[in-house]
């Protein structure tokens, strides 16, 4: 398929007829689930893994209010630390010259103290004394990390909103832009096609046009096999359905076209090459593939798709 | 055997049900079923192994590391 090479597979074969033909002919089947996954992980890449979604990351996935919440209990709880640590050992916090005592007042403080350290605000006029001294720069580091995490959240959010917006914006500009091209290219078939029915023989200028309609027609039945399997967007399928019946309209002229003129022009190189690109993209467009289930008619007309492309090949 | 070799390079990019026939055992061809996993289920070649399209992009690496691997892609087919 397309896909793989693009990833940059080289030795890739495509057996057309798939399943309707393996199943045609008698061949073995195997029924299972049993996939062969990927082979697993060593140990020690693992292990790289899982330390490397540590708490940050974790942090990080959380939604934005859990975040804010951990955010405001840990200072909370810290508070609480400082608060009830080291009464009566002689350490503790220290606002003016004496320590906080562990009253409501002192908690009030105490709370003051850690919203302060949490925000790296520091003014100085309450200050840990003793082993209290290291839970403060503990609790500066881990504020600034969790309100990281909060402020990257918003900005994400907004990014994301947008690029889907812009995704639906750019897809459904693709889509219009599809169709008309296709009706385009339909109309240059028509009149290729009507040009033929009167002269016999297509002169060399016309078949020229010809060649460039079916470049067009391959750069469309490209965006649309892209629309099938890369898009991030579901494709309405009201739009999809008069887009694939389209594609059938014009493959079905370009087969009659096809077999009219190999018998009155004989060969043309880029003709050809143009046809066999057409047809293998065409024969990729695959009901029972793509990526989104879709209506009955759709799966249809993909079929259908699949079977001109094989005429035309 | 040399037939054979002029025969799958012609193709070019296609391969044939004999071929895929005669080569079942091979290690050396991976059978690639892009079907959704219960189409898989529901009956696939032997030997074959199923990445869906819509994981191609993600976990085809994962699967197959060697860029020169030979590989046969199917999926339904005609109908």
């Amino acid at each position: 398929m397309g896909l793989l090479e693009g990833m940059g597979y080289t030795n890739v074969r495509h057996y057309v007829g798939g399943m309707a033909d393996w199943l045609e002919r008698g061949a073995p089947v195997e029924k299972s689930a049993a996939t062969i996954e990927a082979p697993p992980v060593p140990s020690s890449a693992r292990q790289s893994i899982i330390r490397r979604l540590s708490w940050l990351e974790i942090l990080a996935n959380w939604p934005l209010e859990r975040l804010v919440g951990f955010w405001l209990g840990m200072i909370v709880v810290f508070g609480v630390i400082y608060w009830l640590a080291g009464v009566g050992m002689g350490w503790g916090l220290q606002a003016g010259n004496a320590l906080v005592k562990p009253d409501l007042s002192g908690f009030a403080t105490a709370i003051y103290f850690s919203f302060v350290t949490a925000l790296s605000i520091g003014y100085g006029d309450v200050i840990p004394v003793g082993p209290l001294r290291i839970l403060a720069v503990i609790e500066g580091i881990a504020g600034l990390l969790v309100f990281g995490c909060v402020i990257s959240k918003l900005v994400s959010r907004r990014q994301e909103e947008l690029t889907e917006e812009i995704h639906r914006t750019t897809f459904e500009d693709r889509l219009d832009r599809v169709r008309t091209n296709l009706h385009l290219v339909f109309s240059d078939f028509g009149s290729v096609q009507q040009l033929q029915a009167e002269r016999g023989s297509l002169p060399g200028q016309v078949l020229r046009r010809l060649e460039s309609t079916v470049g067009v027609f391959r750069g469309e039945l490209q965006t649309i096999h892209d629309l099938l399997y890369k898009s991030r967007v579901e494709p309405d399928e009201e739009a999809l359905e008069s887009l694939l019946a389209n594609l059938v309209v014009c493959l079905q002229s370009l087969l009659e076209i096809k077999s009219s003129i190999v018998t009155a022009n004989g060969q043309s190189a880029r003709l050809d090459a143009g046809l066999k690109s057409v047809s293998g993209l065409a024969n990729e467009i695959c009901g029972e593939c793509v990526p989104h289930s879709y209506a009955p008619v759709l799966k249809e007309s993909m079929d259908q798709i699949q079977e001109l492309a094989r005429k035309i090949a | 055997m040399k037939i054979e070799l002029r025969e799958t390079v012609d193709h070019g990019g296609t391969i044939s049900r004999e071929e895929i026939l005669a080569r079942l055992g091979d290690r050396a061809l991976v059978i690639l079923n892009v079907m959704p996993k219960e189409t898989f289920a529901d009956g696939h070649i032997p030997g074959s192994i199923n990445l869906p399209v819509v994981d191609v992009e993600a976990k085809a690496r994962q699967l197959i590391a060697n860029f020169n691997q030979e590989i046969a892609v199917y999926c339904a087919g005609a109908t």
